[in-house]
This record gives C-alpha cells, structure tokens and sequence, in this order.
C-alpha cells in the first residue's frame, strides 16, 4: 500500500475531489462532509461545468464538466489528493482511468462509493491502481472517518457525524457501512470513543483486504483496540491473521462475525460478496480461525473474564449487544483506560409504545418498561410536537370505507357505538358530538352547550338571508329538502362562517401556549395574559393603520353589538350561554378570552365601548372547548376542529329553514316572495 | 442473483462460438428415430437433466444409457426432475467419451489476489474438494494481459501433464478463458476435460455464472433459455421490481416461514437480525435488505409487495435497522407507513403487533410518521430508537412471537 499509517488514508489537510457529485446521493452527502470536515475542494459531472454546490450563504462547491477542467481551474495546491468515486456502475472505470492516467502523483487513494461495479473492473482497477502506487477503498465502500482529525470521505455518520462519532481509541473496521455507525453509538455508551471508523465495502473483491488496514493500524499509536464486523466470503481474514500471528500483532481485536445461517443454504445475504464460494470462506471457518487466533473463549455476558489468563488479543462476541460489555471487560482487562468516564449499559428502551390491550395479555417479562428519548431527540420531538399541532391522518381512498359510521350486520353504528344503543340511552348533543368528534363528550355540561348553540343557531328572524333563501324556494314551489337547501346556500363565510373564523383565531392564539384543559380554572393565567398581548399587539397595530390609513383587520365576531348605544354591549344568545357556565360554575377559558379581549379593548382605547360577542363566537367556543383535548392529544385534526363550529350553525340554520319552509307554504301564496318590476331600479352604465 | 449458465447452453450456444471441443449432443423432446442414430454413432451416452443445480452427477441425475429405449425412458423422466428446489427445464443426450485422462479446469475471481485465477488439475471427474492441493494448481491471470497458451503450458507442465498432452488442453484453456473474458462470467468450470484417443481435450461438463453487474452479459448474443423455478410469487414480484431501478436495494430470499414479517435496512444488519430470529425461533418470512437510501415512490413499491404478499398471514412485523448512515428515515418510514395503511385491509380487521428500531437521518419525523399511522391502524407497537441495539430489539421480537403463538396455540 500507498499508505503507510492510518491517518494516510484520510487526514486533516487533505483535499478531496469528487466525481458526480451532483448525482442525487453525492450531491447530498457531500454538502453535509464539508461542513463537517471543510475538505472537498470541487467536483466533476458530466454536463454540468460551472454549477455549484452550495453548502452555505457565500461557501458552495466548484462543479466542472470534467476532471480535466477541475485541474485547469483549480491552484496546484488545491489539487486533490483523494478521490471519492460517485459515478454510476457502468462509468466508474472510465472516471477513474482519467483519474489515475492524469494525476498518479497527486491522488494518493481513491474511494469507489459506487455499487454494483462488476468483479473484472474491480479488478482491473486493483490493478490498475497498483501499478500506480494508489489506494483503492470499495468498491460499494461507505467511505471513512478519522473522528480526532474531524475529518470524513463519504456518508460515515450520516446528517449528523458528531452525534455518533466521539474521539477514542477503538478503530472500526466493517464489512457492512452501517455497522461502523450502529457499532460507534453502542461503543459510546461504554464510554469508548472511536479513532477511525472504515468501511471496507463487501462486494466479492474488497480492494483494500484486512491485512493492509491491519498493517496502518498496527502501526497508529492512538489506535489501543480494532472492532471488526465480518461476514462469510473471501479468504481475507485467513491472510490477515496469518499475517498477525506472524508479526505478533500489538493490538487486541474485538470480533463480531454475522451471516452462520448462509453457510448451510443458499440464502442471498445483502451484500454481493457475503457469499461463502469455497473452503474458507464460510462464517463457521472465519469463526473457528478467529477463536484460534484469539485463543480465548468467546465472550459471554455477564460471565466475567478470567483474572488469570488476560484475553490479550481480544475477544470474540456472540451477539451484537453485548459489544459495549465486551469492549468495557476487555479495557479493563487490559488495564486501557476508557476514552469516557460514563457508562450506559444497553437495554430495551422503547421511545414510543401502545401495546394496546394485548399489554394485559403479555408476561411480564415481555412488558416494557417506560423508556426515555434521549438528547437530541427528545428536543426534537418536542419541536414537532409544536410544528404539528393536531393529529396528522395518512390520506387513503375512501370510497368505501369510513370511521364514523359502520353496520356490524346488527345495527347501523357510529364511531363503533351501536345506533339502537344511542337511541335508548343517549340525548341528541351526545350523539352529535360523537358523530363530529369520534369520541363522547369528556363532560356532561358539554350536551348542555351543543343543545344550546343548536337552538340559538335555528333563526335570528325571518329577515335573515338564510330564512329568506327558504322563504324563496317556498314560494317558488319547491320541495322542502330543496328549501333547506336553499337555507344552506345562503350561509357563508360572512353569514353564519364566522364561527370558522372565531375558532382558526382562537387556535393561533393558544396552539403554542401550554393550554391543554379549557375547562380547568388553571388556565384563567393563561387566558389573561393571552388577552391583554393580544390587545398589546392590537393597539401597535391600530396605531399603525391610523397613519398609513390602512383598515386593520377586526377580530372575528366581535363588535356585532345589538344594544349599539350601550357602553357595553352583548348577544342576548351568547348571554344564555355564559349565564349558564357561571351559574354551574363552569370555567371556559375560550368565552373567557372572548370577554377579556372585548374589556381590555375598550381599557386601551381601541374601541369606544365594550363589543359584543356574538353567538358565532359563542358556537366556536363551545365547540373548541370540546375540540381542544382531543387536538392536544393529536387525536383530532385542526382542520377538522376548524370546520364543526360552522357545520354546528349550519345544522340549527338548516332546521330553521326547514321551519320557514312549512310556514311559508301554508300561509303564503306562490311567487309572493317575487318584487315587482315597479320596486327595482334600473342602473345604467356610464 | 447471478445468471447461472447451463451445460446445455454451453453446448448449443457459447461452446461453438469459441472453439471449444464437445461431445455431441441431442436435445429431449426428439424424435425416436434421432436418437437411434444417434446410437448408430455413439459407443454410449450420458442423460442428463437441463437443470441450474449443481451436483447432478452425486444426486444420481446423469445416468448412462446404451440403447434408444433406455435414452428415451431416462431422458423422459429428467426432463421433469426436481433437485435442491429447482426444477429441469428439459433433458439432452450426450455423446460418452471415451478417456485415460480426465482435467479439471476454473476460473474465477480469488480474493487472495484480487484478480481472476486458473485452477487446473489431471484430477478430474471428481469435486473439486476432493483433490488435495499437491494434486492441483491455482495461477492468478493478469486482467489486461488475459491467459496465453505458454502460461497455460507452464502450469500443465508443473502439474506433470504428459507433453503430448500439454498443447490440446492448453488451447482449450485459453479457449475457455477466452469465453470466460469475453461473456462477462464471474466463474466458470469444466470438469471434466475427456482426452480422446486422437488427443483432443473434449469439455464433458460445464457451469459457470455470469456477473449481472458485467455489461458484456447483457447481450450475450444468444437468448438465455427460462428455467422453471419453484421460487414464491413474492420472490418473482420482487426480484423484477429490484431490477426495474437502480435507486436503493429491494432484495429478498424468501425463507417460507410463518411467524414474523422482517422489514430490514443494510446488508450487515439484515444479517445479524435473520439470523437472530432464526437462532431464536422467530419463522422470519422472509429476509429482506431494503436499504441504499430509497426514494419515497421505491420504497412504497418495495414495502407494498411485501404487505401485499405476507402481511395477511403476518404474527408480529418487525421494521428494523440499524443507524443509518444515509437513507432518509423520514422518507422510507412514511412510505412504508402509507404502505402499511393502504394494505391494512388484508388483515381483516385482525391487529398486528409492530416493533420497529432505526437510526439516522430523519428520525424524529420519521418516527412520528409511523407513530401516527399505528396509531390510527390501532394496532399495538413499540418503537427503538439507535441506542438499542438491534439484535437485542430482534430477540424481544422473537420472544414477543413465540408467546403470541404459544398464546394462540393455546386458544386453538
């Protein structure tokens, strides 16, 4: 090999071009490793000379047409001195040949990240690359990362590289790209960090064979410990414990080898070269040379090492999790200090679960206990629980599938509650908010304000434009369900859809406050001090309109006042409602709100009496203090809780309607509702 | 999987191409008449089954047949033979050569020096395994140079080849390295070579396997014939769908179990979870390795074929990997979630438990995702994140099954 110590193969300083690297991975990967390691000086893609990359405002990445052009265009001291290989499988040869026929003397190792190259251009690039004294890692490599240098090539570590990779003295070496990450986060929890974390590729020519990163580990004084995942094929363990048998190898090894199962079938493992194709390349063989290398039995957990004989070249482990446990028996052992001081034994620890009814079922063995989500994430579930207020649904065809409504064969049911159940025992506003919601109401005082929105909702008189939508169709000589319609088809956003708005405003104003129960007096501090900023904000922002003469937006459903002339002014409706909370002492932070804003508004001048609150508002109220549990709990979309206050004052104006309808058409002649010709006006253009 | 190669299409198709000296054959179904003429002609002759197994010859699947009668019995019943769960696709006759020598010849690519080899014995007619080392010789070929007749003669002559015979089975090496080169194979073997009377190195059984990522083999000139397979409607579905793009893997072997429904990540991880479950009676159904960064609409197809296929029959689904390095958990869990919701129905209403363990970017939201549509399936579930290991997330699973079927078992 080109390299003759560890840190050859990748080190601060060094200057990595890369070829493809707008490709979808490349391009990705690539923006995440120079902002961790600051080492990519440019790249090279077919057709798109003079594109960048960008990591940052002001730092992108130079893109060339070619390799070539990247040469032409960079200083000589930018050239780079590693390569990583992106291109895809059928144009990796060429990409490389350019590379090496161009830059022998600069490139010191190259790394294929590619997958599926074939076994005779892996070959051929061995050789090729030999004759010019170059490193190949790969191919189907996932790159390497030297953790004390912070410094990395290729998708080592993912998005986050620190989160995983902490300084250390064990060096890892995988068959499988994923394994050096999963075994660097086990290794921390045992307080041992890592030196270098290398993925050797597993296709059925590995470039660079363990021997060769044996011999630059071997002579890597930070590296105290080699961690190495193996799978069946290929005889390159055989050569490299030959190899430190012979030379007494300074290093223990901790040892894991995967894939038994293949040896006795024709199972497909995942990776291309893990395939067992002659005497020695089976995982039992590689199992059976190690523990002779090792001369040591494997390591059991639990059972602690013996005190007599020292496992000085390592250990072999049986199962994956007992690595951390391994790897702390071993230091110790061995008198290495471990590179961190904690240590976290591993153990089931479920983020998240509901195992539902079958938890009773289980033994206890197999409950699991509750678990902790550990930083960083626990922050970040935290943010989305924020960003993603409400439950979220997974959209799928509905045709002929629904949650609220079902027929076991027995009866018709709602939300799974049989029908002839809900007839008998339940009222109206019970099954009514079962049906909208999909769950009984939390409290009884609930049906109470549903039947009282329902009732306030059926009519404000037969002037209205909805009454009159009936009184038309009746006059028309329609059917009834056509002058309900009628009804409905003359509410709207203004008439009637300001209870949608009253409850999206509401919503805006507690989503990110910690209001959970709208009912408990505990939430009176929150509801005060929500007020008076909103009246803050309120007042800047009049006092702005004043100048720039622009109207500011009004709150939704406040200022409808009845008694105009009042200094202070109500909905008679709404006043039922409020009068009913108080009077079962009932607290209601969201009509509390309301009347907060309607006093604090007239304290700071911003209106001139104190505004009603209409019964809009009142609706919304009611049913967002329904709602507003179920949103908490992500069991109810706030689309959902947006759309009921509006479909509540729909379903009372419908039925008034409906009313209207039978009046009118026993007591009113046909077309009495048409005007004459002589009462509209005729407007001319100008 | 790599495309295996055939005997018979070695004879009918690449053996003439390069020059390389067969028995004369006769393919089933033929005419009587044929054959007997063929019996006109030959001393003997072999049956043998058109079939992608090897081990014919100690399976007993190759017999020796003197008359057209017993010919066409024999080729009758090999044409429909089974062996180590694959299936003939038809049967031929071939021609018996009569020899005092028999050679050995593969090649293939050795990870000792990372370039194709030779390896030839006079030890032929028998496994390879069989031979001791003194008895035969392993050279590695220079990739660019190729195998020329003089080095093929230098390890004949090591092997004490008698030298009337160093030139014929030497021209037919090249011959055969020649095909090996130029058709994109990752190994290939005679054995035996049959030297006649007349000093001709005859090829008297061959197997070899292309390299599917070599682009030589994509158009090999010829149509490579369709073997029946007895492999699962799911292993078929898939391995087209893992072939339709190259964006993340969609591998599978289904293992026919009946317990748990394994959706894994990485080859290393999907190794040391199977192999858990199967140590720790968890039935796994299938093995799966779907990682290699996925985009949404792949990883959708991916998990749909496998819901569409065995979750109906599922006891527990497994989601696991370990801390990946690049695949967008946000992305493949949402798909997989979506997936999972849209093929729910198969279940009939039955829950299933579903334990799942990931790292790497994308977590959180990815988690969420799946979270939510468990939530909504109302199925029980439990969710790992990195920092417990998954061989031990693999061995709850196993435990988890095994209760629930000794659960079940006991209701029944």
């Amino acid at each position: 090999m080109r390299a003759k110590t560890i840190t050859d193969l990748l080190r601060k300083g060094d200057r990595i071009g890369v070829s493809n690297i707008t490709g979808r991975e490349a391009n990705k990967v690539t923006a995440i490793t120079q902002r961790y390691a600051n080492n990519i000086v440019g790249g090279w893609a077919l057709g798109k000379g003079g594109h960048k990359i960008v990591i940052e405002k002001n730092v992108s990445i130079p893109v060339f047409s070619d390799y070539g052009e990247l040469l032409e265009n960079l200083p000589q001291k930018k050239w780079p001195n590693k390569i990583i290989i992106y291109s895809p499988p059928d144009a990796v040869y060429g990409d490389l040949k350019n590379v090496v026929n161009t830059s022998a003397e600069t490139v010191e190792t190259i790394f294929i990240i590619t997958e599926n190259v074939s076994i005779e251009v892996s070959s051929k690039i061995h050789y090729l690359c030999k004759e010019k004294n170059i490193d190949v890692l790969g191919c189907n490599t996932l790159g390497i990362i030297n953790v004390i240098d912070h410094v990395r090539v290729g998708a080592v570590g993912g998005d986050q590289p620190e989160e995983t990779f902490h300084p250390g003295s064990a060096t890892i070496i995988s068959n499988s790209g994923n394994m050096v990450n999963t075994m660097a986060t086990y290794l921390y929890g045992a307080g041992i960090g890592v030196r270098f974390g290398i993925s050797t590729g597993k296709d059925q020519l590995i470039l660079t064979p363990l021997k060769d990163i044996m011999e630059l580990v071997q002579n890597d004084k930070k590296t105290k410990v080699v961690i190495l995942y193996i799978e069946p094929g290929g005889l390159y363990e055989q050569i490299a414990l030959q190899w430190m048998k012979e030379i007494n190898f300074s290093k223990p090894i901790i040892v894991y080898i995967g894939g038994t199962i293949a040896d006795e079938t024709n199972l497909s493992l995942g990776h291309a070269g893990a395939v067992a194709e002659g005497k020695g390349t089976r995982a039992k063989e590689k199992i059976e040379l190690f523990d002779n290398y090792l001369n040591f039995p494997p390591y059991v957990r639990g059972k602690p090492l013996s005190r007599t004989i020292k496992p000085t070249r390592g250990l072999r482990i049986q199962a994956l999790h007992d690595l951390p446990d391994a790897a702390r028996a071993l230091y110790n052992s061995l008198q290495i200090e471990r590179d961190y001081k904690h240590y976290r034994p591993l153990k089931l620890n479920p983020w998240l679960k509901n195992m539902g009814k079958l938890a009773k079922k289980l033994p206890p063995k197999l409950v699991l206990s509750d678990g902790v989500i550990p930083s960083p994430y626990k922050k970040r579930f935290k943010n989305i629980l924020k960003t993603h207020f409400g439950k979220i649904t997974t959209l799928r065809n509905m045709k002929n599938a629904s949650h609220a409504s079902s027929n076991d064969g027995k009866s018709p049911c709602i939300y799974g509650k049989s029908v002839i159940d809900l007839m008998t025992n339940k009222s109206l506003e019970h099954i009514l908010i079962l049906y909208w919601t999909g769950y009984p109401p939390s409290r009884n005082f609930e049906t109470e304000l549903v039947k009282q929105t329902l009732v306030a909702a059926f009519t404000n008189g037969p002037g209205t434009i909805s009454a009159q939508g009936a009184k038309l169709s009746a006059s028309a000589g329609n059917d009834p369900h056509t002058a309900m319609i009628a009804t409905l088809a003359t509410i709207g956003s203004v008439h009637g859809g300001n209870g949608g708005k009253a409850a999206c405003f509401l919503m805006d104003i507690f989503a990110n406050s910690n209001l959970t129960d709208p009912y408990s007096s505990e939430a009176k501090k929150i509801v005060i001090k929500a007020a008076a900023d909103y009246v803050k904000k309120l007042s800047k922002i009049k006092q702005i309109s004043k100048e720039t003469d622009i109207p500011f937006k009004k709150v939704p459903c406040l200022g409808h006042p009845v008694y105009r002339n009042e200094s202070v002014n109500y909905d008679p409706r709404e006043q039922v409602l409020t009068q009913y909370l108080e009077k079962n002492n009932i607290y209601h932070a969201f009509f509390d709100f309301y009347h907060e804003l309607a006093t604090n508004m007239q304290k700071e001048g911003i209106t001139g009496n104190v505004l009603a609150v209409n019964i809009d508002a009142a609706i919304a109220c009611v049913w967002l203090g329904i709602c507003w549990p179920l949103i908490c709990e992500k069991k109810m979309t706030i689309a959902r809780a947006k759309k009921i206050p509006f479909l509540a004052f729909a379903l009372g104006r419908a039925a008034g309607g409906a009313a209207e309808y039978l009046d009118h058409t026993d007591y009113g002649s046909l077309m009495d509702m048409r005007v004459p010709v002589s009462e509209c006006e005729n407007l001319n253009m100008l | 999987m790599n495309q295996q190669i055939s005997e018979l299409t070695f004879l009918k198709q690449l053996a003439p191409r390069f020059a390389i000296l067969t028995p004369e054959f006769i393919e089933w179904p033929s005419q009587r008449q044929k054959i007997q003429d063929c019996f006109k002609k030959w001393p003997s002759a072999i049956a043998k089954p058109d079939i992608l197994a090897g081990g014919r010859g100690k399976a007993g699947a190759m017999e020796m047949v003197d008359t057209a009668r017993d010919a066409i019995q024999t080729l009758q019943r090999l044409s429909s033979l089974e062996l180590k769960g694959r299936m003939a696709r038809t049967s031929y006759l071939v021609e018996f050569i009569p020899t005092n020598y028999e050679v050995y010849t593969a090649i293939t690519y050795d990870s000792r020096y990372l370039s194709p080899v030779i390896t030839i014995s006079l030890k032929g007619g028998v496994d390879v395994e069989q031979i001791t080392e003194a008895e035969k010789k392993t050279f590695p070929i220079d990739i660019y140079k190729g195998l020329d007749v003089y080095q093929a003669g230098d390890i004949l002559r090591s092997l004490k080849c008698p030298d009337k015979l160093i030139s014929p089975i030497a021209r037919a090496v090249v011959n055969l390295w020649d095909m090996f080169i130029t058709s994109g194979m990752q190994m290939c073997e005679v054995n035996p070579w049959r030297i006649t009377a007349e000093n001709k190195a005859v090829a008297c059984d061959f197997k070899a396997v292309y390299d599917n990522a070599n682009f030589k083999q994509r158009n090999p000139g010829f149509e490579l014939p369709e073997y029946p397979e007895n492999i699962s409607e799911f292993e078929e579905e898939m391995n087209r769908w893992n072939v339709s793009s190259y964006q993340g893997q969609a591998h599978v072997s289904d293992l026919n179990g009946k317990g748990i429904l394994p959706i894994l990540f990485g080859g290393g991880a999907s190794t040391i979870v199977i192999e858990t479950l199967i140590y720790n009676n968890g039935d796994p159904m299938f093995l799966s390795d779907f990682g290699g960064n996925p985009p949404y609409k792949r990883m959708y197809g991916t998990a749909s074929i496998c819901f569409k296929h065995k979750l109906a029959d599922a006891k527990v689904l497994l989601i696991l990997g370990g801390k990946a390095n690049n695949t967008r958990i946000d992305i493949t869990f949402q798909a997989i979630a979506d997936a999972l919701f849209a093929n729910a129905y198969l279940r009939n209403g039955k829950e299933l438990p579903v334990i799942v363990g990931r790292g790497g970017p994308g977590l959180v939201l990815g988690v969420s995702a799946m979270q939510r549509t468990l939530d909504e399936l109302c199925w029980p579930y439990a969710i790992f994140g990195p920092e417990t290991p998954i061989s031990m997330v693999t061995q709850y699973t196993a435990e988890l099954y095994n209760y629930l079927r000794t659960l079940n078992s006991k209701k029944a």
